[in-house]
Formats: C-alpha cells, structure tokens, sequence
C-alpha cells in the first residue's frame, strides 16, 4: 500500500514537471524526427508549417545536417504568416552559404517583401537578404540597402545600417563608395538610434575616412548621450580617434606629462599647487617627447586592431599626417565638446560605456579633471565578477599611471571573501601601487588579515605585497620586517602535507620581502640578517634556505657580529650539505666561495678547510648542476685553496638567478604606451584571457601564467616539503608563539629596535644561541638532518607502476537491446567491443548477442537500419545525406535453436550522433523497432604510446582544449572491503585504486592505459598524487584524445578524482568527459 | 570589440532570457529553443546588438505564459511573434510605447538597499558602504514625464542611470527627470560610503589547541534601526584542515554542508536571549592550532528602512492625469557583508 502511495507521488512530480512543459515546444526538442517533417512543410495550415520549421531548428540545434529540406524551406519564405517566415529566415541564414544555389530561390519573395507596407517584413527580408551573404545578389543588396536607408521607420534604417558590414564582408572594391556614401547617410540620420548602428557601420566599412566623421564631428558629439548603448562604445572610439587625428594630444592631459617625466609614479600627494608645476615640466620635455607622441597617435589614427597586428594600410584617406602635434583642451573647442558629450556617459549603467568615456578623460582631459573618472570606474566595481575582473585590469593601468588619482580610495579595493584568485591578486597589486603614508597602516592591517585566509596562494601574494610596500615606503620597512619575521618563525613543521605548498609558498615569500626590504638598506637591518641565519635550523623549505644562505654570503662583511658568526655558520652548512636540495646546494657553494674570497688572517685556514670539503662533496654530487658549479669553482680558486691569497671577484658568481625574485612592480615608460594603445581592447583581452588561464588552477603551469606579477616566483614550487617530523632538535630559543604576523603595535616594534643595539653589544654568544647550530656539530653531526630530507624527498616522489594483467580482466558493459517480453521469447544484449574494425575506421564494432528463451526455433534473425528498410518499402530511393549514422548490413542468422545463444559482430557507423539509433530487428518475419543507444566512449580507438609522447601530447593542447571535471570516486571501497575480508594474501591497497580505476575506465571506454604514476607517501593510505593516463584516438578524425585521472584522498574513503580531457574537438572532448564522469562514479 | 561590451551583452542575454523563461538553465533552454533562437536572432545582428530592450522584445516576441501555453495546447496555433513593428523603435524614447493605457495609474518606488561591510579581526569596522537601488514600477496611461528629487541628495558618493534619465537636471538641480518604461525597472543605483555602524554585531571568537578548536559566534543588535530585522544568516566556511565539526546554537537552525560550509539560520533575534552559535572542531592530526581563519558572511534584511539615510522628497508628473496613486517603500539587505575571525 505503501509502496503504491509511494509511486503516485513519484508519478504526480513527474505530472508537475510535465505541467511545465506543455506548451512549451519541448517536445519537439525530445524527438524531432518522429514525424515525417517533409510533408507538413508542404503543408497549407501555417501551424503545420510551424511546427516542421520548428522541428528542423531543433535538428540544427542538435547538431544535425538538415540542409537537404532547403528547397522546402525556401518555399515557405514568401508565406504571409509572420511566425512561419522568421523560422524560415533562421532556417535560411543557417544553411545559405551551403547551398547558394537555392538560396537565390528566395530572392524574389524577399524582393517583394520590401516593398510590403508592414516595416517589421521590410526590415527582416532586408536583415537576411543581407545576411545570405552572396557575392551574385550583393548589386541587389546594395540597391535595397540604399533603399532602405532612406525609409520612413527608424528599425528599417537601422537595419539598413547594419546590413553595410555585411556587404563590406564580401568585398565589393566597385562599390566601396557607394557603401561609404550610405554610411554618411545614415551617420547624418536625425534618429540616434540609426546613428549608433551607423556608427558600428562605420569601424567595420571605412574606420579611417576621418572627413566622413569631420562634417558632423559637432553633432556626433551632441547626440552622443541620446545614442543607444552598444552604438556609444563604438561612437566614442571614433570620435576620439578623429580628435587625435586632428588636433593631437592634448598638452594637458596626463598622457602627455606621463612621458615627460621620468618616473611617473614617484609622487605621493598630489595636491593642486603640485599639477601647475608638473604642466611645466610636461611642457618643456615635450619636444623631445615628440617621438613618443607620434608613434601613440598613430595607433590612435590607425585604428587599434591594425597598430597592433602591423599591417599595412591600404586607405589612408584624407587626413596625411605626419610629426605629432598637440594641442590644449582649454583652447580647443572640438575636444571640449567631446569631453562634454562623454561626460554624463560616466553615469551610464553600462559598464563598457563608462569604460570608454572613461578613456576619453584620461587621454583627453586636463589633468584636474581626470578626478571625475575615478567614481564611476570604482562603482563599476559593483557589477558581475567577470566585467569586475576587466574593470579592476583597466584600474590597474591607471593607477600604476597616476597612484594619487585611487589612493585616496583604497578601502574599495580591499578583498571579500567571495571574490576569485585573480581577482584577489589584482586588488592586491592595485593596493600596492596606491598605497601611501597615510594609509599604509589600515593596508598593513588589512594584510594581516589576508595572510591567515583559506586561499594560501593569495596569502603568500599578500606577504609578497607585504614587501612591495615596504619598499615604496620606506618608513615601514621596519614594522614589515617585524611581522615578516614573525611569520618566519611560524612552525611550519606541524601542518599536513596537503596544504605544504600553500605554506611554504608563504615561507619563501616572507623570506624573498625580507631579501629585498633589507638589500635597500643593509647596514640597518643587521639583526634580521642574524635572526635569519639562526633560524635557519628551522627552516624547512629549500628556496626559503638557499635565500637565507645566498644574504650570509652578500652580508659577510657587514657589521660586527655576522663575520664572527661566519665559521660556525659556514661548518653547519658543510655539514647539512649532503642532504640539501638541489638550489640551497648551489647557494651553499656561492656562499663558501664569497667567504672564502674575503678571509683573512687565522679565519683563513679554517675556511680554506671547509671549502675544499664543501667543493669536494659537490664535486661528488648527483647532480650534474650541483658538479657543474663545484668544478668552475675549483677552476676559480686553484691557487687560493693551495696558497693564502684570493683574488677572486665575487660578482663573476653566478649571482641571484637560483633564487626566488620579487618581481619590481615599477611603471615603466612601456607600460604608459601601452595604456593607451590598447587600454580597453587589448589590455583587457589580454589579462582577460590569463585569468581565464589561471582559473584552471589545477595544473600548476597555468598558474605560472596567471595574472599576478609577483605571483610567479612562487610557482617555483618546492620540491620537498617537510616530513612532519618534530625531531629537529632543539628549536633554539626561538619560541615565539605569537600565531602569525603581528604588524599592529607600531610603536612596540619600534622599541624593540630600539632596544637591540644594546643587547647587541652585550655579547655574540646570546645571538648565536649556542643551543641550535653548534649543537649540531659537536653532538651529532649529520645524523638528524639528513634523515628527515630524505623522508621528505620520498613524500614527494612517486613511482610508475605498470598494471600487467588489466586488459584480460576488461569486460565490456553490455546493454539490453530487446526485452524477450517484447521480443516473443527473443533476448538480444549488445556491448561495444573494443576490436577496431578493418572494414573502415570509422565504425565502431558492437557485439550484439541473440539468446532464444523459446521453446521453439526462431528463424531468419537479422537486424537492418531503420532507413534503409524504409527505403525498400517505398522504393522511394533517398540514401541522402550522408552524415546519418548506418549500419554496416549484418549476416542474417538463419535459425536460431530454443537456449541457443549466437554472438555476432556488427558494424555501426555513428558518425558521432549521440541520439539513439533506430534499428529495425526482424525475426520470424516480422518487424521489431529497437533502439541502439550509442557509447561516445567506443567513438575512439586505442592509441598507444609511452608516456613522454603522452606529455608531449598534451602539452600541445592546451587552455581550452583541456577540459576538467571532478567527481568522487567510490567503487574501490567496496573492493577494498572484498579483499580484507579474503585476506589470504593482502594486496596492496593503493593497486586496489589503481586497478579499480582502470578496470573501470577500460571497460568503458576504448582507450589505452599509458601510465600509471603510484605516489609513495609516508602515509599508508593516502593516495593523493595517483594519477593514470590513457589516450585513444577519435575515429573519425584521428585526432589523439588524451585522459588523465587524477585521484586525492585516503584509500579507505570516496576519493576525490579529478578527469582531464585534453583532445581538439571541443564538443567531442567535452561529452566524453561528462561520459567518463558519468561511469566513473 | 571591447571586452566589457562583450560581458554587457552576454549579461543583457542572460537577463533578458531568464525573464523570459523564468529561470535559465539547460532545460528551459531546451524546452524553449524557438523562443531561444528568436530573441538571439532580435538582440544580435552580425555580431553587433540589435535590440536589446526588454520592452521592446516582449512586443516583439511574447513570452510564453499561462495564457498562451494553453492556447496553445487548446488550438494547436502557438504563435508568438507580435505581428507589427514595436512604436518605441520609432519613437525618440525607445525604450516605451506610445500607446499605453491603464484605467488606474499608478507608480511605486522602492527603495533597495544593500550593504557592504568589513569588520576585521580586531572588531573594528573597516569598510562599510550602501549600494543602493530605486526600482520603479509605473503603470500610468499615456507618455508621462516624471521627476523625483531626494531630500538629501548629498550624501550619495557616486550615481548610474538607467538610459531613460536626462543628464542635465542632475547635473544642475539634482533632480531626476525621465519618461519611465512600462513596468518595473532600476531607475538609478546609488552609492554611500563610509557609513559609521551596522545594524547587527556578530562576534565570532576561535581559539585552538592541541588540535581541537573552539568556536563561539554572538549575534546580536548593536544599532536598533526600528524596524524588525530578519532573515539573519550566518555562513561561514570551515578551513580544510578541519576534520569535523560539532555545532549548536541556542536559536536557529546550524546545517553543516558536505563542502564544509556552515550556515546559521537565526531569522529574528529573539527578546529574551542573544543566538549563540558555540562548538568544537577537530583538526586534521599533527595539526596543533588553526593557522587559517573563517570570514563569516552575514546575511540579514530590514522592511520599511533606507540604512544609508537616503530620502525621496517627491514625485512629480508634469500632465497630470485624473488620479496617480504614488507608493514608496525601502528595503535593506546586506550585501558582502562579511566579518573576519
């Protein structure tokens, strides 16, 4: 009874979704084709007609061929019934290209349709008269568009206007001017509405024939305002392009004072009496800024699409210019007035138009009045995330530009939580650039608060900017020192080794600022330099050390204490050398080489000593970098390990390229070109499609690509992380346990400062901590460092396991193709096989197995498309169109014994349909209707091949032919719970996933199994870090089409697993990942 | 073509076809694939916007409703094209018709209001601002001219118009003067910044040890707007060094999500008792403390106030015509509101 409760309610919700569907055209969708649609076409009921074009659209929308009904459609164009020609219309702007024939079929109706009375049928027949796109009726075209131009309703000339582009597409030389001349028409039109789409008309048909725009240069501007929105973004660039063609740069604005400075962004406040003085500047080094001018207005003339792609251009009409000029915004009217038609723009809803009018200001503008753009781009900040991402990247061009203009409006740049990476990063950047006296403290306070966020990589970012800061303001290079400091001495040691990247990230970022804040003034950052040696036992993370040891070789000499230190220091690394990674190694050797060079006296010998040996050791090393460097060297030192003296100049060392760099975020005059020539169009596209790159944040190479300019450094990722081991010895006396960054007590980190120098003269003992470094090397030299790097380089590594035996377990899926209910007594399974056929490479081989569950013999089995038995019925002979799935006739099973089961090959060419395949299954002489549902996961075929032509592969297909998914993987549980409970011989676990995963991938899909890459963690169940890669190739095209599954997670629980497609055919790479997905969990 | 023009479009298409469908998503898409093709064909024209007013493309292609569904089931005829060329394309305001008549005219104008906050870990209130909306929905007979000027226009930090607004009596009087769209559309959106307080407080306290944590989250009223504030939500995410969480509150309802988002549902802060959310959270092993922090996202709504203290003076229709009924309401809701630990 319950059950029965049960399923009406499963039925009533299934009425309630079917409610909403009725009405609607979704069952047309469903099954386009289960009526015949030729003869509705020919049908004299328009609602008939309706439906069978309506029927047509979903073909098309399916991404099927349905041009072979075109004869049929292009009848129906000259149809009264509104509905009935606009599907034609669609109908017919999809497939005119294909059959241009016919298509001139439909002239005659759309010819006649101009002149109907309703201006709605005007302006579609002149729409998709246009957009057949024929060179044979483009004479025909223009005389309409001519025609239509001079219309009484506002739409038809508007559509007048947009047909032109389309006519220029075709490339009528003959006629350019007569196309030319229709856009003056239209631009002159009294409708602003006409005027905007003339105005898109006019970039696209003639962008540089200035004297059209000259004429009505006054009145453009003044309608500006009363312009549809997509025509002001097209409008404004044009009007701006013609005023610098005209008149130049203007004298005021600050793209011309940018290049007449040389560091633009050195200011900190600007303040009013500050601009008349930079006006004078900016007029002086005009002149021999000239060069400059002239080559941003000609981008500007040129059009920005062909200053960057270079090429030539063929018309430049009228205005010959040459040498830049310039000119005043207070004096010139034309700019005025532009400037005053762009500014209420500001205010528009449309995050492009303010955009533009934005870029007007800033290269248009007098200087004070540039202020009047910062509002609106900020409030633009409140709109979707993606255009936010372009507005932030437009901001950050104009603030690097002029930083006074956003400080004042820091606060809005500060990071929400719901806000993505990139722009996360952006912001942060922004916030560097404008950061000033003032409100470094409130930023400084923000930071903290970003470096204890989820996202690491964008805490690491804000460490970085931490630094950045520093070095543009001076003044807080000491309070940044402090909390960077702090953060150094973070125990590292305890967090897992899932999140080690993210925090050795910040690390070496914390590390990288303290190298650049301290290498602006040394001599005042002493101490640090020492807290930093002594914290070196601590430190973990090979980058962050190799810095640390490159500043003890770049400070030797510096102050009192560090060269005293130098010997023990020197003796801990020589120790530690052998368990080092491969960077520290060559910042050890550098940093030996440096001490070694300034010796003198006693010190000498003891140096000498453990440099031979440090030389000695590298010379010996795996690494044939780490020999390389040892044996140059050796080469340069000959005489001084053998003699007392040293003549080597430490700057030939290779220098600081091993070590991880804070990239300078310094305008460079490049940067303000740039600004201009592509503010909106290529900048944006550009940064746009990093961040597209960088979303993808799963593959550590696009991430090196991303946005952030100092978020690549850390893209160095480290090798090894820590082991987690806690046996590092005595952590010194280094117990700070404050939980991060303490940048908030000014005053405090100030006093400390000023205290040190006293305790700094108290004694080197204190400093040194005797406790950390020299224990090591009286107690037990070598012995617990190296242990635990070596655990930690096994964390990290992993092994390629070949599965031997996986292919004869594969057993294909197998799906029921008649029910022996309906079949009387006949049971017909098929499963894809993954045998190539040699018939043809595109079809696919299925296995389709007959069982008799009769009593009696059943005979004459064969199994037909449904097409083709169609056809013979009527004898109406259509093999048509060639792209339908068909398949390959099969040998006809002439009798079919009670119980007796009968396999048999099929061939089936799919043509990459996914719909259902409608075959026709005869027995005993009569007709069953069967579908075949095909598999894309048999639409490949095997491609071997070994794992370095895999990666080579993939690498050549990337960003958007990568496609991924992720999903949670469970069917290794249950196999894992089998095999514990037979547990006669215990089979690796990690095997288990392994073998679960392909078995499972293989026996769904045709592919090969390239590699199979085991991690070998510390940990006994956790696999994250397994990945398996297959590759095939798609049948029809052969194209190679790459898999790699990605697991992560503990053996015992649902493993996230993340599939990789990497294949050229976006469509096809994108249902095959859904597929994978799809049986994968 | 500029980047942001592209977002607009495809954000105006996104727009335009959810509210046709009533929501946007593969299946209404396939459900509704003619009206799909339809509008695409409107709105863009060789890669370039043609139409992409709402009103005008609802007269063009009708949406597909109630009525027509079942008209359409009844008669078999589902047409839904409009058989004659829209007036607002030819008329100098396109975004109307001309002929529009309504046996009572009337205009309604709200207020809505959204709120952006930063508290920082030390409970100090970073950044809070407005962004505000007054959305009108104006049914009056005819072409009306309508202006609307604010009591204390002042304190607004930045303005966007919809296209329908005149420049210059803004720039001169700060006066909003249009002829609005039939219907319900966003008149302006308006921006206050640095406002001094926040309605509610949320005091989220986490303190760690020997890899166990506990956390404590105190929602009360800290500037009593005098209104009823409710809808109270308190989300947060779990850092993912958070192995499980044990949470309970003394009011509302805790759900824990598999993503390790927490939500707080409290809706109305009760008389008697400040809503508590106190539990414990244990670490992934070998992790000692919280090295990473939740920011909670707090989410509340307020009926019948303007938090940024924003006043319509009036509302005024140049001819008149025999009886306008005018209403105006506010609303308040946060928007990234968020609040560090």
């Amino acid at each position: 009874m319950f059950t029965q409760f049960g399923a009406t309610a499963d039925s009533l919700s299934k009425a309630s979704t079917l409610m909403f569907r009725i009405g609607t055209d979704a069952h047309l969708y469903d099954d386009p084709e289960d009526v015949n649609i030729a003869p509705l076409l020919d049908s004299k009921f328009d609602s008939e007609k309706c439906e069978a074009l309506k029927r047509l659209l979903a073909l098309i929308a399916q991404g099927f061929d349905v041009s072979n009904f075109f004869p049929q459609v292009v009848k129906n164009v000259a149809s009264q019934s509104l509905e009935v020609k606009k599907l034609a219309y669609l109908y017919l702007l999809h497939y005119a290209e294909k059959r241009p024939n016919e298509a001139l079929l439909s002239i005659n109706s759309f010819q006649k349709d101009l002149g109907d009375t309703n201006p709605l049928v005007r302006a579609w027949a002149l729409r998709t008269m246009a957009g057949i796109r024929l060179h044979v009726i483009a004479p025909l075209v223009l005389v309409a568009v001519g025609k239509c131009a001079k219309d009484t309703a506002v739409y038809v000339r508007k559509c007048a206007a947009n047909a032109l582009p389309k006519l220029h597409d075709l490339h009528l030389e003959e006629n350019s001017s007569t196309i030319e001349e229709i856009v003056g028409t239209l631009l002159s039109d009294s409708s602003p509405g006409v005027v905007g789409a003339a105005a898109a008309a006019f970039t696209s048909v003639c962008p540089n024939n200035y004297s059209l725009i000259g004429r009505k240069y006054r009145r453009l501007c003044e309608i500006l305002p009363d312009v549809e929105e997509w025509g002001q973004i097209v409008l404004i660039g044009i009007l701006l392009r013609y005023a610098i063609a005209r008149h130049g740069l203007v004298k005021e604005s600050i793209m011309f004072s940018l290049h007449g400075r040389e560091r633009p962004h050195s200011e900190k406040d600007d303040s009013d009496d500050d601009f008349a003085l930079k006006n004078d500047a900016s007029g002086t080094s005009g002149k021999y800024d000239s060069d400059l001018a002239r080559t941003i207005s000609r981008c500007y003339i040129e059009g920005p699409d062909e200053y960057l792609s270079r090429t030539s251009y063929a018309n430049r009409i009228s205005f010959e210019f040459s040498g830049a000029k310039f000119t005043s915004g207070r004096s010139n009217d034309e700019v005025k007035i532009l400037l005053q038609g762009t500014s209420p723009l500001l205010w528009s809803n449309n995050s492009a138009v303010v955009v533009a009018a934005a870029g007007v200001h800033w290269i248009m503008a007098p200087r004070e009045e540039v202020k009047r753009i910062v509002k609106p781009l900020l409030f633009l900040l409140r709109s979707s995330s993606t255009s936010k991402y372009v507005v932030l990247c437009n901001i950050q061009v104009f603030a690097k530009a002029m930083p006074s203009l956003f400080s004042p409006y820091f606060e809005d740049f500060f990071v929400v939580s719901s806000d993505s990476y990139q722009i996360k990063a952006l912001k942060l950047e922004i916030i560097c650039s404008i950061a000033t006296d003032s409100s470094i403290s409130s930023i400084f306070k923000e930071f903290q608060d970003y470096i204890r966020d989820q996202d690491r990589r964008f805490a690491a970012d804000a460490v970085a900017a931490i630094g950045l800061c520093a070095k543009q303001i001076p003044n807080m290079a000491r309070t940044c020192l402090e909390g960077l400091l702090a953060l150094t001495r973070q125990d590292f040691s305890t967090c897992d080794s899932g999140s080690t990247n993210g925090e050795a990230g910040i690390l070496i970022q914390a590390i990288v600022s303290i190298k650049s804040i301290i290498a602006q003034d040394p001599p005042s950052h002493e101490k640090v330099v020492i807290q930093l040696v002594r914290s070196l036992d601590s430190i973990k993370v090979p980058a962050a050390r190799a810095t640390i040891i490159w500043m003890i070789g770049e400070y030797r000499n510096l102050g009192e204490i560090i060269p005293r230190m130098l010997t023990i220091v020197l003796k801990y690394l020589a120790w530690s050398f052998t368990s080092e990674a491969l960077e520290t190694k060559l910042q050890i050797l550098n940093t030996t080489v440096k001490v070694l060079s300034g010796a003198k006296g006693e010190e000498m010998q003891t140096f000498k000593k453990l440099g031979s040996y440090v030389i000695e050791l590298a010379d010996c090393d795996l690494n044939y970098d780490v020999r390389d460097r040892a044996r140059f060297l050796k080469k340069l030192l000959p005489c001084s390990l053998d003699h007392g003296e040293l003549e080597v100049d430490t700057d030939c060392l290779p220098k600081q390229q091993d070590l991880p760099q804070l990239q300078d975020m310094n305008l460079s005059q490049n940067l303000a070109v740039f600004l201009i020539t592509s503010l909106i169009q290529s900048h944006g596209v550009d940064t746009l499609g990093e961040g597209v790159d960088g979303t993808d944040s799963l593959s550590g190479s696009s991430y090196e690509e991303s946005a952030s300019d100092y978020s690549s450094e850390q893209s160095m990722t480290v090798s090894s992380g820590d082991g987690g081991s806690d046996e590092t010895s005595s952590a010194g006396e280094v117990d700070n346990t404050d939980p991060l960054i303490q940048l908030s007590d000014t005053g405090d980190a100030n006093q400390n400062q000023n205290g040190a120098p006293q305790s700094a003269s108290t004694d080197l003992e204190e400093l040194m901590s005797k406790r950390s470094l020299e224990t090591w090397l009286s107690e037990q030299p070598g012995l617990s460092i190296p242990s635990t790097s070596e655990q930690s380089q096994l964390c990290k590594s992993s092994a390629r396991i070949s599965i031997r035996d996986i292919s004869s377990r594969v057993k294909p899926k197998s799906y029921r193709l008649l029910d022996p209910a309906n079949g009387n007594g006949l049971k017909v399974d098929y499963s894809f096989s993954p045998e190539i056929s040699s018939i043809s490479p595109l079809l696919v081989s299925v296995q389709v197995s007959f069982e008799n569950c009769t009593d009696e013999t059943i005979s004459e089995v064969t199994l037909v498309d449904e097409e083709s038995s169609k056809a013979s019925d009527s004898s109406e002979s259509s093999p048509s169109h060639k792209d339908v799935p068909t398949l390959v006739p099969m040998e006809e099973i002439a009798s079919l014994e009670p119980g007796q089961t009968v396999k048999k090959i099929v061939y089936v060419c799919f043509h990459h349909h996914l719909l259902p395949l409608k075959l026709a299954l005869y027995c005993n002489g009569k007709k069953l209707s069967v579908k075949l549902r095909p598999d894309i996961g048999y639409f490949v075929k095997p491609l071997p091949m070994d794992f370095e032509a895999f990666t080579e592969k993939e690498s050549r297909l990337p960003g958007m032919f990568e496609y991924t998914r992720s999903f949670t993987f469970v069917d290794h549980i249950g196999e894992l719970n089998k095999e514990s409970s037979n547990n006669a011989l215990v089979k690796d676990n990690f095997l288990l996933v392994c073998e679960s995963l392909a078995l499972k991938m293989l026996s769904n899909a045709n592919f090969s199994l390239v590699s199979v890459d085991m991690p070998i963690s510390a940990k006994h169940d956790d696999v994250s870090g397994l990945c398996l890669r297959f590759s095939g190739e798609i049948l029809s095209k052969s194209m190679p089409c790459l898999i790699t599954i990605t697991a992560e997670g503990k053996c015992s629980e649902p493993l996230n697993v993340l599939v990789k497609v990497n294949c050229e055919e976006t469509v096809f790479g994108l249902n095959l990942l859904n597929r994978i997905v799809n049986f994968l969990s | 073509m500029p980047p942001l023009m592209g977002i607009e479009f495809l954000c105006r298409v996104a727009d335009v076809l959810s509210d046709y469908l009533e929501g946007l998503n593969e299946d209404v898409i396939k459900d509704n694939f003619v009206i799909v093709y339809e509008l695409l064909d409107e709105m863009i024209d060789n890669g370039f916007p043609l139409t992409t007013e709402p009103s005008i493309l609802r007269e063009m292609i009708a949406p597909p409703n109630i009525v027509s569904k079942m008209l359409s089931v009844v008669t078999g005829n589902s047409s839904n094209m409009g058989v004659t060329l829209p007036g607002a394309t030819a008329s100098c305001v396109p975004w109307r018709t001309t002929d529009i008549k309504y046996a009572n005219n009337e205009v309604y104008v709200d207020l809505v209001e959204e709120m952006d906050a930063i508290i920082n870990r030390d409970g100090v209130l970073v950044k809070c601002e407005i962004y505000g909306e007054v959305q009108v929905n104006s049914h009056i007979t005819g072409v009306p001219e309508l202006t609307l000027s604010f009591a204390n226009p002042s304190i607004m930090d930045d303005v966007s118009f919809h296209p329908c607004v005149r420049f210059r009596p803004w720039e001169s009087h700060h006066i909003l003067s249009f002829v609005p769209p039939d219907g319900l559309f966003k008149l302006m959106s308006y921006r206050v910044k640095k406002l001094k307080t926040t309605p509610i407080y949320v005091k989220p306290q986490i303190t760690s040890d020997a890899g166990t944590c506990r956390i404590n989250v105190m929602v009360g009223i800290r500037n009593d707007p005098g209104k009823m504030i409710d809808s109270i939500t308190v989300q947060f995410q779990l850092p993912s060094c958070v192995l499980s969480a044990d949470l309970t509150a003394n009011h509302g309802a805790v759900t824990v999500f598999s993503n390790k988002m927490c939500s707080w549902s409290i809706d109305r802060i009760p008389k008697d008792r400040a809503p508590a959310l106190s539990g414990t959270l244990l670490l992934e092993t070998g992790l000692e403390r919280l090295h990473v922090f939740p920011s909670f996202r707090v989410g509340f709504r307020i009926q019948g106030v303007a938090l940024s203290g924003l006043q319509l003076d009036k509302l005024d229709l140049r001819v008149v015509p025999s009886r306008l009924y005018r209403g105006f309401r506010a609303l308040t809701r946060s928007g990234l509101y968020e609040v560090r630990s």
